[in-house]
């Protein structure tokens, strides 16, 4: 199962404030994958998935200056 | 007049860089502070401050520049501009150096907040706002004595060491940490070029980074005639004065926030992190309302997140000091509102549904 959050457009910090709250929609195992285009985020998301603990499968530019990352709920 | 360009332009595109590149940003590290739990990029600004405090204390002594904390300081102003600016820059989402990088690197809303920021600081400045301004500003009773040094009746060597103590303290603990492995983009370069434009900078590097580029702006600023260091509120406002009246000339401060746009644009291109990007009603709105909420309290308290939170600090001023303490409580309070309530919000609801 995977779950799209678009934050395309959205500023920093939304982006990873609403990867939090959607995060906790999903079941163990299942993927979250988010695309975004605010910079800070290349930075904060794969963060905040490492301290969380949860494996981020993917990350990778969609286009110049847009993103996308998955991550594997803990 | 070429000093003053080639110079101010270099300099503010260093900056630029170094925010862009870093994602340094104040805004977000004090909010951060609050809704995630973590101070790193608090502890990066005492880093930078401490940099800058060391090498302005050996320029002052070497005579090089004449950095002083100033003799009084408006501390009701500042007080009451500097929470004003700090609520404005979480709804604009960004400081007032930050606007200057985010237009540079493609946003819309950066450029709006820079807008709304720039004029209400000029109408507070010399427009109708201006005696308003004043009668908090100038009156005797309203200001106090500037220089901690002075007030302690101690020397600003004795404040470094204090302060280097304090940094060390928290950038040890925080580097001590263990490390945790987080996901990278695939890098395209490698080398040299992979440090410089791709490789993630630790926030204390960035840190340093900014802290060595305000102790060399200073006597490059000085040597045009203007003796101060890094600054956003007022160089900004003057170009609006500059574009609109025509009367002034430009000086090294309008070309350094000319330049931290062209060094963000430069450094977003190069990392492929430029984009055009557009903005909503409600962005827009937010955008407005926070730049003139920063160009009221900036000018009010007299400096922003740069001014007072980089530059003053280091010269040890209060202004410095508690203008950059009353920031933070503006954005914490301004922070407790746009993000959590509206996330407890959220998880109730969703909680509500899963049931």
């Amino acid at each position: 199962m995977e779950k799209l959050l678009d934050a395309v457009g959205k500023l920093c910090p939304i982006p990873l404030e609403e990867a939090k709250i959607e995060i906790e929609t999903i079941n163990s195992g299942d993927l979250l994958r988010i695309d975004f285009d605010c910079p800070e985020a290349t930075e904060n998301l794969p963060r905040w998935a490492a301290e969380s603990g949860h494996e981020v499968t993917n990350f990778d530019t969609i286009s110049e200056g847009v993103w996308t990352v998955s991550i594997k709920k803990k | 007049m070429f000093y003053i360009v080639t110079t101010g332009i270099l300099t503010g595109a260093a900056l630029g860089f170094v925010f862009q590149r870093g994602k340094f940003c104040l805004t977000g590290g004090f909010r951060d502070m609050l809704i995630s739990k973590d101070n790193r990029i608090f502890y990066a600004l005492l880093l930078a401050i401490l940099v800058q405090a060391t090498g302005l204390l050996i320029l002052n002594s070497l005579g090089i520049t004449n950095a002083t904390a100033g003799a009084t300081f408006p501390w009701l102003a500042l007080m009451l501009g500097s929470f004003m600016f700090g609520v404005g820059i979480i709804l604009a989402g960004g400081c007032a150096g930050g606007t200057w990088q985010k237009a540079g690197q493609g946003n819309f809303n950066g450029w709006i907040a820079l807008f709304s920021f720039a004029l209400m600081a000029t109408i507070m400045r010399i427009g109708p706002l201006r005696s308003f301004r004043e009668s908090l500003q100038l009156p005797e009773h309203l200001r106090a004595n500037n220089s901690i040094a002075d007030t302690f009746g101690i020397s600003n060597l004795i404040l470094v060491i204090l302060l280097s103590i304090i940094v060390l303290f928290f950038v040890i603990r925080e580097l001590r940490k263990p490390k945790i492995k987080i996901a990278t983009l695939k890098p395209k370069r490698t080398g040299f070029l992979h440090l410089l434009l791709e490789k993630r900078w630790h926030p204390f590097f960035t840190a340093i980074m900014i802290g060595i580029i305000g102790v060399i702006a200073w006597p490059i600023s000085a040597f045009s005639g203007r003796n101060s260091g890094l600054g956003i509120t007022t160089p900004t406002s003057q170009i609006l004065e500059y574009l609109v009246l025509g009367e002034s000339s430009l000086n090294w401060g309008n070309f350094l926030v000319i330049g931290i746009l062209i060094g963000a644009f430069v450094c977003s291109k190069l990392t492929g992190e430029f984009r055009f990007r557009t903005v909503d009603a409600k962005g827009a709105i937010n955008s407005t309302v926070g730049g003139f909420m920063m160009g009221f309290g900036a000018t009010l308290g007299v400096g922003c997140t740069i001014g007072n939170g980089l530059v003053g600090t280091s010269l040890f001023s209060w202004q410095g000091w508690i203008g950059t303490l009353f920031i933070m409580l503006g954005v914490w309070v301004a922070s407790y509102f746009v993000y959590i309530l509206p996330r407890n919000k959220k998880v109730k609801m969703n909680v509500a549904i899963s049931k």
